[in-house]
């Protein structure tokens, strides 16, 4: 075993390099044969490595306080501030890339959350109006009759010619319909008739008449029909019902018929607003419950007289059907070109028989005049 | 000193004459960055002893690189500097409870990190070792100091230390180099 100091003092030579050769040799077999004496040589490399560190630190500091003493201050101060000058000369950029050095990282938080803000809020509008879009959609109240042919077919069992031709062709589309004058012009609406190769009307009793379209008004969705020379119409001496061009008042108590099925439905409700989807100044909006299939069916007020003509309904919102005004009614029939309506003019009434009825034989006498449209179309 | 005799050296050949130890080169590269480091103490609340400490504890960072071989410059050696000082006067002035102060700067700013990272763990030992030292007390330091940072031979030292033979200073060396150990070991664990 050798003795401590003798190692120690052949470590401080190994270190030198002082090691003769075969010292170096047993000091290497040594050194690989017992770890303990392996980690003593390390701790002492690591011992005098730190001291020179030290050593060479202090001196190199030494030699810096040699040199910052002999240093001429007032020419450093002055190239100092010779910085500074060159730097105010340049101040604007160097202002702002200062500012921007110093809150670069809070610029990019906070464009990071206005961007994300922005792209956000733009994404929520968007998928919420997207979506209220839908739900507000106006539903025009025509109902669409290939769905229950067969229950229709059905109905149908009186077989007379122009049932049989029903039953063959039966109508794509169907709403209401009224008459305007006692001679046979009835109002519906334009989306009811459009693309139509042929148009029935039906009454409450069944009978069914060929009808043309004299006008259709897409601005007012308003159209006219007229029967077609159909000697079995019979035709009224006068309308129960007159037609009323001035503004109804809010809360007026209305009433409608139509014929969202085969069979003619009496609808009641209060004028709500007056005006109609989405602010449409031509139409009212009513509190009453329409189906498809009442679309063109008149809306009269509590006198029987007829106010508007039932168009569509909010399907979003419970009780919110909309009605053109009579007045665009009117303005709709002027538009007709005379020779369309063969000099006969549309004799339309403003007198009313109704006023002094009650409810049930005010119905009676008007739904005589409402009519059931059914519009044929080829298939597309 | 002016303009005319200052020396035009290049960063490179100033580099070189610090690692060989070159006084001229060092009192030259000493001059030429410290105006720069001085205006950014000065400017951020500093003193201009603030700016000596911190531009030399700059250089020691610089030298203590050079001298062991890894320094690893990417950019200019003026933006190293100015970067190295401005970081350490940093922490000088977190040190001094001035949490979240920004610096206002004039000069391009370098990634220096790993270096001064080097520099702490450096500085922890250098602490440690000047600690002991002071510890271990006369004669001990001078004679270590004298074996492993002068590198006097055992014969130099048995006669500036007066020991009838070079025998008498291995013990007294060995002694104390034992009790060094214990004192420094104590603490420093790392490597």
């Amino acid at each position: 075993m050798i003795d401590h100091q003798k190692f120690t003092d052949w470590i401080d030579k190994w270190l030198r390099n002082e090691l003769t050769e075969t010292e170096r040799l047993e000091f290497e077999t040594l050194r690989r044969s017992d770890p303990v004496l392996a980690q003593r040589a390390l701790e002492q490399q690591q011992l005098a490595k730190a001291l020179k560190n030290y050593g060479q630190r202090t001196d190199f500091r030494s030699r810096l306080n040699r040199i910052h003493a002999r240093l001429d201050m007032d020419a450093v101060r002055d190239e100092a501030s010779q910085v500074s000058k060159v730097r105010k000369l340049h101040r604007n950029g160097g202002t702002i890339r200062q500012l921007w050095q110093t809150y670069r990282p809070i610029l990019a938080v906070a464009a990071s959350v206005a961007l994300i803000t922005t792209f956000g809020t733009l994404m929520l509008v968007r998928q919420y109006q997207s979506s209220h879009k839908q739900q507000e959609q106006y539903s025009m109240m025509r109902r669409d009759l290939q769905a229950i042919r067969r229950s229709q077919n059905a109905i149908l069992q009186d077989l007379n010619a122009r049932e049989r031709a029903l039953q063959i062709n039966p109508g794509q589309v169907a709403g209401s319909g009224f008459l305007l004058s006692p001679d046979g012009y009835l109002v519906t609406n334009t989306h009811i008739i459009q693309d139509a190769d042929s148009v029935y009307i039906q009454s409450t009793h069944g009978d069914i008449y060929k009808a043309k379209v004299v006008y259709a008004d897409r601005k007012y969705d308003l159209a006219i029909l007229q029967v077609h020379e159909d000697s079995a119409f019979r035709v009224k001496t006068v309308l129960p019902y007159g037609f009323e061009a001035g503004p109804t008042d809010l809360g007026e108590r209305v009433f409608t018929l139509g014929f969202p099925r085969e069979e003619i439905v009496y609808g009641e409700g209060y004028l709500s607003s007056k005006t109609g989807y989405r602010g449409d100044s031509t139409a009212y909006q009513v509190a009453i419950s329409v189906n498809p299939g009442n679309s063109g069916g008149p809306l009269l007020d509590e006198k029987g007289n007829v106010i508007g003509i039932i168009s569509g309904k909010q399907t979003s919102t419970e009780g919110a059907t909309f009605a053109i005004k009579t007045d665009y009614l009117f303005r709709a029939i002027s538009a007709i070109p005379t020779d369309s309506l063969k000099n006969n003019s549309i004799r339309m009434s403003r007198k009313n028989g109704l006023a002094k009825l009650a409810r049930k034989d005010q119905i009676k006498k008007i739904q005589e005049s409402v009519y059931m449209v059914k519009v044929f179309k080829h298939e597309k | 000193m002016t303009e005319s005799n200052r020396l035009h050296v290049s960063d490179d050949q100033l580099l070189a004459g610090l690692a060989n130890g070159s006084d001229e080169m060092l009192e030259e590269l000493y001059r030429r960055y410290f105006p720069m480091v001085l205006h950014l103490i000065q400017n951020n609340s500093g003193t201009e002893d603030d700016a000596k400490d911190i531009y030399q504890e700059t250089l020691i960072v610089l030298y203590e690189k050079v001298t062991s071989d890894s320094l690893e410059l990417h950019c200019q050696l003026k933006t190293y500097l100015y970067s190295v000082s401005r970081r350490l006067w940093l922490k000088q002035l977190s040190k001094r409870s001035r949490n979240g102060y920004s610096l206002i700067d004039t000069e391009d700013l370098a990634d220096v990190d790993a270096d001064l990272i080097d520099h702490e763990a450096r500085d922890r030992q250098f602490d440690l070792m000047a600690d002991s030292l002071d510890r271990l007390g006369e004669p001990c330091r001078t004679l270590l100091e004298d074996f492993y940072i002068r590198h006097l031979s055992m014969q130099d030292i048995t006669e500036k230390f007066g020991y009838t033979n070079a025998d008498n200073a291995k013990t007294q060396k060995y002694k104390c180099l034992m009790r060094l150990k214990r004192l420094f070991f104590s603490v420093f664990k790392e490597e």
